[in-house]
């Protein structure tokens, strides 16, 4: 399995609409990009035919193939409709309605219409089993054969075609719940078990079972498609290993993706995030907030020091997550947010979204309502010949239409009375995103000012510099393949797989050597893990953490140690410490507690080498120029083609920057300068 | 100055946006669990008429936001920038604050040496002194008993903090370190909310900024509205109760009219029983009060999810709660756990509403609260204190859509405890954490199951309390001919003894081994059961939700093998449906005796007594008419002839009262 010298590396990501590629040779100077229009009844199909167009532009054999990185959103797509695997779920007895009961929460106090969300596996498919653990680990219940073949068949009676099971407390003991588990899947001919402490033995059952839930609801999805693609892939002589990028930022191999897909869910938004923390490590710039505008929403994450932040709690269609993923948090409008006016007269900007079909007004799909995109155009921020490199032509008198009905609506006037309301939606869209960025950030304590923006996603550049004069962001860097951002993202992906073990314990002496004991076997089975992917990884690095909280507070803190940091004085300072920054104030006198203990292991790969842009001299030339709206009538902007740009040139606002799937304009009292790997760096001008 | 739309609706988020990243502040620095936890915090910026223009969307409490600042800025006199009010005293701040824990702060934010807005935040805090830690208990008669009072007072002068109240209140709380600290929290929310609202006025100006507070109000107001204005107008009473004032086992009334007319509604609590000697009152100066309008808000935000939550809201709201009772009690009447009546209030204003929108509103919810808390002995001469669960039920059932199941967000949306960490942190074991089956009002669509909670107790001297044990005489009630959902249970088994049932709980001391186990209310059901499609009381039969006799009797749907008996249902339904009142057999046993006509009257007397001696007279007056009546009435039946007997009699004691010469004028 090792990678020969000198063999390209490919990144994938197959999207809702296309599969991205990004394929590296390390000897070569440059990045062979492709977009595959997606098959989303077999996604294997637009891998496999959008490879051959790959190697073909890169004129390399499959043979000279020696890595696939790969991403999918199959599985979280699975999980928000509701369309996996039929699921049954074992639990221990007493506890049918885990699921039913979840947190207990509804998404709202006032709204008594809101309806609670959907299980992922009906009441009728949960059988309660009389297995059972004490807080410390000690069976206090477990079925005799006979008691687990009634199990057995009465899950053989709902057809299921995968089963999770969960026994409270297993976290603390995960082997029996694996024995369980096998002893289970061996009476169930060929139907695969998740054990939810195998998977993830961290305390809390619900959020547990949904972890094995998950994983049995897309497991059989996942590995169809797996055989599928590697038949495929046979088929087209290409024999090199494929590794499955994960919700981490990191990636996985094949086998173990077949075994544990759900940690794979949130792959996608992770591997731009990871791309952009990279580029943005190499540009020289240590803090980033990265700004990803799809179509439907926006959604950003915070890095620092070429680290994004992770999550140990996010949302997947109304569920909670507990496994590490980057955390990316949506701050509202995407280009197919729909405008309206409503019945009081006030402009609105979302939440519906027109999508990709019907998509904006402009795009001549029978969509009638106008969309931020279709604002973009009005106000000649977006070129209608050349969106998406001119693929799409955009109408631009239809969005004019619509948007001056929506004008108005608004009781504005005049021949500008379209762009007017344009631009009005632009600043709503914003101002919204500017509120949810603030809050995000004041939640962590972090002041965004002093954070470059990184945008990404086909309309993160065309947003970026509003966004940015709003926020009072100084900084944007725009990367150069903008719409192939999580493909690279993948192609660079490190080696990566958390683990967890909780333990529940007042911090003293015994329990710290405990905790020591605990990490040096995830040690181990981390180790042993990384071995059986492959030979891929350089160098190997540990992340060490405990969620650890003053005695009787409710909410833990995640605190990272220093390796080899696990004596009980270091533990103690670093959660002191940690606490004092976030929340501050310490407490020296206040017990402290543990709960789990997370491990991170990181393979680190070769590092893609981002191609160099050759330097420029003098000013650059325009394509053109055009006007664009802002709000106080209509400026004219230089047009420029990023194509013909080259290191060290700068551009003034204002100003257009166009490439083929993105345009980025640049704003009055910015300044657009090309760096030496072709990023576009804006900043504000010295006044 | 007129707003454009376009600046408004920026206005609008920027205010709304900085209200909420004053909440993640205080989150973020606030000490105490419930900051951290159950979010019972929340900031907003007021106008200079002390009303709130802006409030947070997605975080905080979301029911405050018809809360007055007035009478709090005005008791303290003029304001100099960086000047900090801070108040707990429901009757001082006219019902700005609730209860004593909940400490309320507000900070002058000024623009040209003029008063632009008020910042405001409050948090539940751990304790503030008073009889018992944590401060509340029901059964305290008396505000005194509920902690150190804080009349609004300037906490932070100039910027400078009041050296002598910090000494005064450290000394009379008994957490003084976290109190502080959350108050430090709050402050530092406060500055949050005076940066944003410079910035906003930076950008905008402040015509702009003083033009789009009132905008932002009306706009809400216009919404609302027009919400209610789709309603039918016209007048609608509605009365329930609480089983009990939480010191003996005599049930509290409570009782409204709502008129709707003209977009508007006015709200009159009169035939309400008078104010109690227990902490259950609600503070609301007789004032147009979140506590006494949840449920008209919740409806406004449930038919428009999209409406802008600000004082608004309240604007088309006019209020009558009679001086001196359970509604608008005066000083000094304990008020500490005034949720425990919110909830029952938001039942009544359903059940009215409900008579006007029958297609809107729900059948009752399962009315209840109980944190389920135990203290055992943690092995070092103290007590080991955690909550096992926050238990509730479910929500009622409504026209086209079944209750929810196991949940009810309407007073408190609180997040339950996984079962694990509480294993970690007790030495309980749950044996069961569950839906309860057969829970659920029968209906067309049928209410929301209820839970039960389950745990055998593992040391010995183990406490056990379960404050809050309501519904369990009188039922969640069923709506347009739906049945009312079962009554909550609390049962507690002692190995060797009897399972011993208890109607009302305060604190229990067990042994080891011992079990107890709380069933919550299920939620009434909506329309008759008997028209239910047959396939949903299948799939609930199926789902192990409703058993096979409950649903051959409650919807007379016949299932044999697993399978639905279409013949047989089609013939058990033509012989008719069942006739069980809505409000389920207690209550119309107890209105046999006690009919609304009559306690209608007995509040109209009652109002010409000393509002100190009105608890007492209907104490006195109940008990002659309860004698006569078995144990446990109404849970308990009565004959035909005792029940006759008991109205006469209570007839008589109301003729006597209304006869006698008033003891006092209205107080």
């Amino acid at each position: 399995m090792t990678q020969p010298a000198g063999q390209a590396r490919i990144g994938i990501d197959v999207g809702g609409t296309f599969t991205d590629f990004v394929l590296f040779v390390p000897d070569r100077a440059n990045l062979v990009h492709h977009k595959q229009p997606s098959t989303p009844d077999d996604p294997s199909l637009a891998v496999a035919d959008g490879l051959r167009v790959l190697l073909e532009k890169a004129k390399l054999g499959p043979e000279q193939v020696g890595l696939l990185m790969h991403g999918t959103t199959i599985g979280l797509n699975a999980i928000i409709q509701r369309r996996g695997a039929r699921v049954a779920l074992v639990v221990t007895r007493g506890f049918r309605d885990v699921l039913e009961i979840g947190r207990s929460r509804m998404p709202s106090s006032f709204d008594f219409h809101a309806s609670k969300e959907v299980p992922l596996v009906p009441r009728d498919r949960v059988v309660e089993i009389a297995a059972r653990l004490d807080r410390n680990g000690q069976p206090t219940q477990l079925p005799d054969d006979a008691a687990l073949a009634q199990t057995a068949a009465a899950l053989r009676d709902l057809a299921p075609d995968a089963v999770a099971l969960m026994i409270i407390n297993g976290y603390t003991n995960p082997q029996v719940e694996g024995a369980l588990a096998e002893r289970l899947a061996a009476l169930l001919d060929g139907v695969p078990v998740s054990s939810a402490s195998v998977i993830w033995p961290e305390i809390r059952e619900f959020e547990r079972t949904l972890v094995a839930c998950m994983n049995a609801g897309i497991q059989p999805l996942m590995q169809g498609y797996f055989d599928r693609l590697q038949q495929r892939l046979t088929d087209d002589r290409i024999t090199a290993p494929i590794f499955v990028t994960g919700s981490n930022g990191g990636s996985l191999s094949v086998a173990t993706a077949r075994l544990r897909p759900v940690e794979t869910l949130l792959s996608g938004p992770a591997s731009g995030v990871m791309a952009a923390s990279r580029l943005a490590g190499q540009a020289g710039l240590a803090r980033i907030i990265t700004f990803d505008m799809g179509g439907t929403s926006s959604d950003i994450a915070v890095s620092s020091d070429g680290e994004p932040e992770f999550a140990t709690r996010t949302e997947i269609g109304g569920l909670p997550l507990v496994l590490p993923v980057v955390a990316v948090s949506a701050i509202g409008a995407g280009g197919g947010s729909i405008l309206r006016v409503d019945a009081q007269g006030m402009l609105k900007v979302g939440p519906q979204s027109a999508g990709a079909d019907p998509g904006p007004v402009a795009y001549g799909r029978g969509g009638t309502r106008p969309t931020v995109t279709d604002c973009y155009l009005v106000t000649g921020l977006i070129d209608p010949d050349r969106f998406l490199g001119g693929r799409l032509r955009l109408e631009h008198a239809a969005a004019e239409r619509a948007l001056a009905e929506i004008a108005a609506q608004l009781g504005l006037t005049g021949p500008d009375a379209a762009a007017q309301a344009a631009w009005g939606a632009l600043r709503v869209a914003t101002s919204g995103m500017v509120t949810e960025l603030f809050k995000t950030m004041a939640s962590r304590g972090l002041n965004p000012t002093e954070f470059a923006l990184l945008p990404f996603g086909g309309a993160g550049p065309t947003h970026a510099n509003l966004l940015a004069e709003e926020a009072e962001i100084p900084r944007i860097l725009v990367p150069g393949p903008a719409a192939t951002f999580c493909a690279l993202g993948a192609v660079s992906a490190d080696l990566r797989r958390d683990f967890v073990r909780s333990l529940r314990r007042r911090l003293d002496p015994a329990s710290a050597a405990d905790l020591a004991g605990l990490f040096v076997a995830l040690n181990d089975e981390a180790r042993l893990w990384l071995a059986g992917e492959g030979d891929l990884a350089r160098s190997v690095d540990f992340q060490h953490a405990v969620d650890m909280r003053y005695g009787g507070q409710a909410y833990e803190l995640r605190v990272s140690l220093a390796h080899g940091a696990t004596g009980l004085a270091d533990i103690a300072e670093a959660f002191h410490a940690a606490h004092e920054r976030l929340y501050g104030f310490r407490d020296e006198q206040a017990p402290v507690e543990l709960s789990t203990a997370r491990l991170a292991i990181i393979g680190r790969v070769a590092p893609v080498a981002l191609p160099r842009l050759a330097r420029a001299d003098g000013a650059p030339i325009p394509r053109g120029r055009r006007p664009i709206f802002l709000g106080d009538g209509w400026i004219d902007a230089a047009v420029y083609d990023r194509a013909t740009l080259g290191a060290g040139q700068r551009i003034a606002g204002p100003a257009i920057i166009e490439q083929d799937d993105t345009t980025t304009p640049v704003l009055p009292g910015w300044d657009a300068r090309v760096d030496g790997h072709g990023n576009l760096d804006l900043s504000r001008e010295e006044t | 100055m007129m707003l454009d739309p376009i600046t408004l609706e920026i206005l609008g988020n920027k205010l709304a946006a900085a209200t909420e990243e004053m909440c993640v502040t205080l989150q973020r620095i606030g000490r105490t669990l419930y900051v951290k936890e159950t979010a019972d915090f929340c900031c907003a910026l007021a106008g200079l008429d002390g009303r709130f223009f802006a409030y947070p969307r997605s975080i905080g409490v979301s029911g405050f936001v018809g809360l007055n600042c007035l009478a709090t800025i005005a008791a303290v006199g003029p304001l100099q920038p960086g000047d900090v009010i801070l108040t707990n005293d429901p009757y001082r701040s006219l019902g700005l604050a609730t209860h004593l824990p909940d400490l309320h702060v507000i900070t002058p934010y000024f623009h040209d040496g003029e008063i632009v807005a008020y910042g405001w935040a409050f948090l539940h805090c751990s304790d503030v002194g008073g009889r018992v830690p944590s401060s509340i208990s029901p059964t305290n008669s008396e505000v005194f008993q509920e902690g150190l009072q804080i009349p609004p007072i300037k906490l932070v002068r100039e910027g400078v903090m009041n050296a002598d109240l910090e000494l005064l209140f450290r000394a009379n709380v008994r957490t003084p370190d976290a109190n502080m600290g959350d108050i430090r929290a709050m402050l530092a929310a406060l500055r949050m909310g005076g940066q944003r609202t410079e910035r906003i006025i930076a950008q905008h100006g402040v015509a702009a900024f003083l033009a789009a507070q009132q905008a932002l109000v009306t706009y809400t107001s216009q919404r609302a509205h027009a919400v209610l204005a789709s309603l039918p107008e016209g007048s609608w009473r509605f009365s329930d109760y609480l089983d009990s004032d939480a010191v003996s086992d005599l049930p509290v009334r409570l009782a409204v009219t709502i008129t709707l007319a003209g977009g508007g509604i006015h709200i009159d609590f009169t035939g309400t029983d008078p104010q109690l000697q227990a902490a259950m009152n609600i503070p609301s100066a007789g004032r147009v009060h979140p506590w006494l309008t949840l449920r008209v808000m919740a409806l406004i935000a449930t038919l428009d999810p999209g409406v802008l939550l600000n004082a608004g809201l309240q604007t088309p709201i006019r209020m009558t709660a009679p001086e001196g009772t359970v509604v608008n009690p005066t000083s000094p009447a304990a008020v500490g756990v005034r949720h425990a009546a919110c909830v029952r209030v938001n039942d009544l204003l359903n059940g009215a509403l409900g008579q006007a929108a029958p297609l809107v509103m729900t059948a009752a919810n399962s009315g209840m609260i109980v944190p389920v808390v135990v203290a055992e002995p943690n092995g070092r001469g103290g007590r080991n204190v955690q909550v096992v669960e926050p238990m509730t039920g479910g929500t009622g059932g409504r026209h086209g859509r079944d209750g929810i199941d196991g949940r009810d967000p309407s007073i408190s949306n609180l997040a339950n405890n996984p079962v694990e960490t509480v294993e970690a942190e007790l030495s309980v074991e749950i044996e069961r954490y569950a839906l309860r089956a057969d829970s659920a009002g029968a209906g067309e669509w049928r209410g929301g199951l209820g839970l039960e909670l389950c745990f055998r107790i593992g040391v010995d001297d183990t406490m056990v309390l379960a404050r809050g044990m309501e519904r369990a005489v009188f039922r969640p009630w069923g709506m347009a001919g739906g049945a009312a959902g079962a009554n909550a249970e609390f049962i507690v088994e002692r190995p060797g003894q009897e399972p011993q049932i208890l109607r009302r709980i305060d604190m229990l001391q067990l042994r080891r081994d011992d079990r107890v186990t709380l069933r919550t209310a299920g939620a009434g059901g909506y329309g008759n059961p008997f028209r239910r499609d047959p396939e949903l009381v299948l799939d609930d039969v199926r789902r192990g939700l409703v058993s096979v006799a409950a649903a051959r009797d409650a919807y007379g749907v016949v299932i044999d093998s697993g399978a639905l008996d279409g013949a047989a249902t089609t013939a058990l339904r033509a012989k008719g449906s069942p006739t069980a009142p809505s409000s389920g057999p207690e209550r119309a046993a107890w209105d046999g005796v006690f009919a609304p006509a009559l306690l209608d009257r007995l509040a109209a007397v009652l109002r010409n007594r000393p509002i100190a001696a009105r608890q007492a007279e209907k104490t006195r007056l109940y008990g002659a008419v309860l004698a006569g009546l078995p144990d446990g009435f109404p849970a308990t039946a009565a004959s035909d002839a005792a029940t006759c007997a008991a109205q006469r009699i209570f007839n008589d004691q109301i003729a006597a009262l209304e006869a006698a010469p008033a003891t006092g004028a209205l107080a």
